[in-house]
């Protein structure tokens, strides 16, 4: 039920959002019909939402993950800036890289940056810029009758344990062990996880890879792998329904899930020890926690911390460094500075986590390297908000 | 007939009116569409072939023909190997066919030849024609939400209990799994089994039912021998669509098979098949050998259509000439 007030939900949003586009589209038009096309944009004086940028139609695709975000996020922008029509498709990672390269988009996007030999592809690793635009955090959803939300502790030892198959039972000696004072039925631990490639199972089996060697050298990290156990399901929804269906279930879910469809979740162990239940702020401060973070070196998940959130991950944006229409560029930088900075208020309404500081810097000193004939788009006097 | 082609081909000596020439210049401006379109076919189907082997090359020479025995399904090792998919489709759409086969040809036979019921025709046909209406989304998304927990608590139990000495109803059912994927399938190839074969044996001449029936045959003697004989061609031709329709049937069955690499025995395990690996990795497959695989899957479903095909068109000559011969 709740899945199906979840699906309405963003049947609204998503009609509301074509009106907003047919408007904006109008607004394009007549505002193109006046001369009025500014072009350049005005310089920046009191932080960056005081760029005005020129009309243009961007388009982007790539991860689902972060997509409600970017949907919210495009929505407030567009109400600030109708002269930008921007046409997002959440068509999968895999699907985003190659249509950045094959330059049939202005901007993919995608929960894994672009490795040495997908940059290559693209045309050399200095070719693209990819910026980090909002931080996701996965919840360890499961049905236990009598064990309520939060009561069940998990740490990175039975995580893995369960994951690999070995942890077989709810009664299991390790379970019991760190959960004193609940009682854990005899009952056989159906595990589920993603079926289709995903940011997602990346993230989490990155994190099982991370504390766990016998994961490591068993299994790996990625957006797809060989699963020693459990069933499958398609996208977070699936996943959820099928916990939410099956006694004894267990699976990740992005928190966003868990907390539209009031699932419990396990409270986790993160790496300084302490058993937290996964929030946006348990995010934001387990990324805070690593400040040299960049497209080759992105891992956040087992962040110490007091109260970090143990499997926690960026998704990132990618485009073109050298842009060949000035106008289309200069929205698109104005567009994902906006994004990286105002942007983020939007990302706590749907259970995204607000980028640190540290991070926000990057991107505006990755964007800044955007040019077009030469000449940088986004101009040098915008700074992150401190 | 030769005498109605000499007409046509041949005009009156002298002078063609100028109707007559229409009439022959339209009928080869038909005939070179007739070619052109069939053409179309063979090229359509030529383009495909290519298309679907071109972007599998890189796996096909990574693989070979060890592909089709390789049980490693691995993205993170870039091994990879389809016998765990095709088995599923196999077994799959076995049980889809095992289950709409004797239900399907029963309603039909009921459409076709009880003339007891007669009023019930037209609402069971109509019923049975939206059956086939309904996209395959829709049916995934109830069997997803009714019929899974359904299986579970109630169907599967029952089996276990009743035949639970056999392989085939082992192990702890999660409602997710071969058998419940084959029942879907059933559920989606039924309408397409039902209708065709109604229609084939409708079409059995009168005459041939009037004679038996004069001979002292009762009604089951008369379907048995003489109606459903004369329909086989007909009802094979059913059964090989539904076939068809089970084999790359993806998305219902996607969300009820359980998405697991793996080949078990038990109908109540966990499994996947050809187009449910292709539908839920292809998004995110990056790299060639990744993504060529998915392609050589796609190579290996419509050669397992194929060969799936041809054996069944073998095993129903086979067995109709060994009726015949008993005849």
């Amino acid at each position: 039920m709740e899945l199906i007030s979840l699906i309405r939900k963003e049947e609204n949003i998503a009609s509301m959002k074509r009106v907003l586009i047919a408007l904006c589209v109008g607004a394009a038009v007549l505002l193109a019909a006046c001369g009025g096309n500014t072009g350049a944009t005005n310089p920046s004086t009191g932080g960056p939402s005081a760029l005005t940028p020129p009309a243009a139609s961007l388009t982007g695709a790539g991860a689902t993950f972060p997509a409600p975000f970017y949907d919210a996020a495009r929505f407030a922008y567009n109400q600030k800036f109708s002269q930008v029509t921007i046409n997002y498709q959440a068509v999968g990672s895999g699907a985003g890289i190659q249509q950045l390269t094959k330059k049939l988009v202005d901007f993919g996007a995608s929960d894994v940056p672009m490795n040495a030999k997908e940059l290559t592809a693209a045309g050399g690793a200095d070719a693209v810029v990819q910026i980090a635009s909002t931080l996701g955090t996965e919840s360890l959803a499961y049905n236990l009758s009598g064990v309520s939300n939060g009561r069940l502790k998990l740490t990175p030892k039975t995580i893995a344990g369960i994951f690999l198959g070995t942890i077989k039972n709810w009664n299991d000696p390790l379970l019991a062990a760190d959960n004193s004072g609940v009682t854990l039925p005899n009952q056989a631990i159906t595990v589920l996880h993603r079926s289709d490639g995903s940011g997602t199972t990346y993230i989490f089996t990155d994190y099982l890879s991370t504390v766990s060697a016998d994961w490591k050298t068993k299994v790996g990290t990625g957006k797809s792998v060989a699963w020693p156990t459990g069933q499958g399901a398609q996208g977070n929804a699936a996943v959820a329904t099928r916990i939410t269906q099956t006694p004894g279930a267990i699976g990740y879910v992005e928190l966003a899930y868990v907390l539209q469809t009031n699932m419990a979740q396990a409270s986790l162990q993160n790496h300084d020890g302490n058993f937290v239940i996964p929030s946006p702020e348990g995010a934001t401060a387990a990324a805070s926690q690593f400040l040299a973070i960049n497209p080759t070196q992105f891992s956040i998940v087992d962040a110490p911390g007091k109260t970090s959130a143990p499997i926690s991950g960026y998704s990132w944006l990618m485009l073109y460094k050298d842009q060949t229409d000035k106008t289309k560029g200069t929205a698109l930088v104005d567009y994902l500075d906006w994004l990286v900075t105002d942007g983020q208020q939007y990302a706590a309404n749907v259970h995204y986590a607000k980028l640190p500081s540290n991070i926000v810097k990057d991107d505006i000193n990755s964007l800044k390297t955007v040019a077009s004939g030469g000449s940088p788009l986004l101009p040098s006097s915008v700074t992150a908000p401190s | 007939m030769s005498r109605g082609a000499a007409e046509r081909v041949v005009p009156t000596p002298l002078v063609a009116s100028s109707h007559q020439r229409r009439l022959v210049s339209g009928d080869r401006i038909f005939g070179v569409f007739a070619y052109a379109a069939a053409l179309l076919i063979l090229v359509i189907a030529a383009v495909f072939i290519v298309a679907l082997v071109i972007p599998a090359l890189p796996a096909i020479t990574k693989f070979g023909l060890g592909f089709f025995v390789s049980r490693t399904w691995d993205a993170v090792r870039n091994e990879f190997g389809a016998l765990v998919p095709i088995y599923g489709t196999l077994v799959t759409s076995a049980i889809a066919l095992l289950i709409a086969f004797p239900i399907g040809l029963g309603a039909a036979l009921f459409l076709a030849e009880d003339a007891r019921l007669r009023w019930l025709r037209g609402p069971l046909s109509f019923l049975i024609e939206l059956l086939a209406g309904i996209p395959s989304v829709v049916v995934g998304l109830w069997a997803f939400f009714i019929l899974t927990p359904l299986m579970r608590d109630k169907v599967d139990p029952f089996l276990q209990h009743s035949f639970g000495f056999l392989p085939l109803f082992k192990g702890t059912p999660t409602g997710y799994g071969f058998l419940t994927a084959g029942l879907v399938l059933a559920i989606m190839v039924l309408p397409i089994m039902i209708a065709l074969s109604r229609d084939v044996i409708r079409a059995v001449p009168r005459d041939l039912r009037e004679a038996s029936l004069a001979l002292g045959a009762t009604n089951a003697e008369t379907i048995w021998s003489v109606v459903l004989p004369y329909a086989r061609i007909g009802i094979t031709g059913a059964v090989l669509l539904s076939l068809g329709r089970a084999l790359g049937e993806t998305i219902a069955v996607t969300m009820v098979i359980g998405n697991t690499m793996q080949i078990s025995a038990s109908l109540f395990a966990s499994g996947y098949t050809l187009p449910s690996v292709i539908a839920n990795e292809f998004t995110e497959a990056t790299g060639n050998v990744y993504l060529g695989s998915l392609f050589y899957l796609g190579v290996v479903l419509v050669l397992v259509t194929i060969v799936v095909n041809v054996l069944a068109r073998l095993l129903i000559w086979r067995f109709s000439g060994a009726v015949r011969a008993a005849a």
